[in-house]
């Protein structure tokens, strides 16, 4: 019987391979587009007007207004724009085959609107998080839940804000 | 206080299935633009720009923050669990540094 032979060197090269493929299915798990690409970490990036973000973000998906299942716990006047807490709760089926995959925070004034986005898996069991936002000026904050099946939901809520924190 | 100071809160005690709120808080300064004629001085900036949380080894939450994230920043998140363990939040910073805190979830 003739055997195929494998070297050492073949094997070892096969092995890393492998080893690198399983690295790169277990790590873009959770985040699929990024805010800021690798290369570009901490560096200014473009101005962004709100109409792009949202194109940027969610394609030409329409956002259905549900106001009565998402509740956003925002003040009606921030004093200083540069803390301003934010709470989201919600109520939206968190099953394995249709749940929140992300929450997005918009702020539509800010240099680039894209405050946070939050990653939620079935296993948090609720669709709530909590968070510090900034806020360059008076504006819309756009509160965005985006479903496993591609279904967005969003509340709008102004903040009236007396000093700006963003800085510049 | 030093910056990366990881601080976590969780409920005292649990219960199986229960859905518990972890409140994370974080001393960073998440350094804002600079402008210098209107225009952003193009350097790197020090913020963090994602944190990611664990329980009991298996990732549960991740968000991806901004400079339009406050200094010190709060994160609040909600786990559902089933049994006693520890969760773990690593916060990554622009730089490459990571911070991370951990805090038990008791039954």
């Amino acid at each position: 019987m003739k055997r195929t032979r494998i070297s050492r060197r073949q094997a070892l090269r096969l092995i890393g391979a492998a080893g690198l493929a399983i690295g790169a299915v277990s790590f873009g798990t959770l985040l699929p587009t990024g805010v800021a690409s690798a290369q570009a970490l901490g560096m200014p990036q473009d101005e962004e007007k709100v109409a792009d973000t949202m194109k940027r973000l969610f394609g030409g998906r329409t956002v259905q207004e549900a106001a009565d299942r998402i509740k956003v716990d925002a003040p009606l006047i921030a004093e200083n724009g540069a803390v301003v807490p934010i709470k989201v709760d919600a109520e939206l089926p968190m099953n394995p085959d249709k749940y929140v995959k992300n929450i997005y925070i918009i702020a539509d004034k800010n240099r680039r609107p894209l405050n946070a986005r939050f990653a939620l898996t079935p296993e948090a069991g609720k669709a709530s998080i909590a968070t510090n936002i900034r806020l360059a000026a008076t504006s819309d904050v756009r509160v965005i839940a985006e479903m496993s099946d591609g279904a967005l939901f969003g509340v709008t809520r102004e903040v009236k804000v007396t000093v700006g924190g963003c800085g510049g | 206080m030093s910056v990366g100071q990881v601080r976590i809160r969780v409920p005292e005690k649990a219960k199986a299935g229960e859905v518990v709120t972890v409140r994370v808080l974080i001393t960073h300064p998440q350094e804002t633009l600079a402008f210098k004629d209107g225009k952003p001085v193009a350097r790197q900036y020090n913020f963090l720009h994602r944190v990611e949380a664990t329980y009991n080894g298996k990732k549960v939450f991740e968000a991806e923050m901004t400079q339009a994230v406050s200094q010190n920043p709060l994160v609040a998140f909600p786990i559902k669990v089933s049994e006693p363990g520890t969760v773990k939040v690593t916060f990554f910073e622009t730089t490459g540094k990571t911070y991370s805190g951990e805090a038990q979830i008791r039954f």
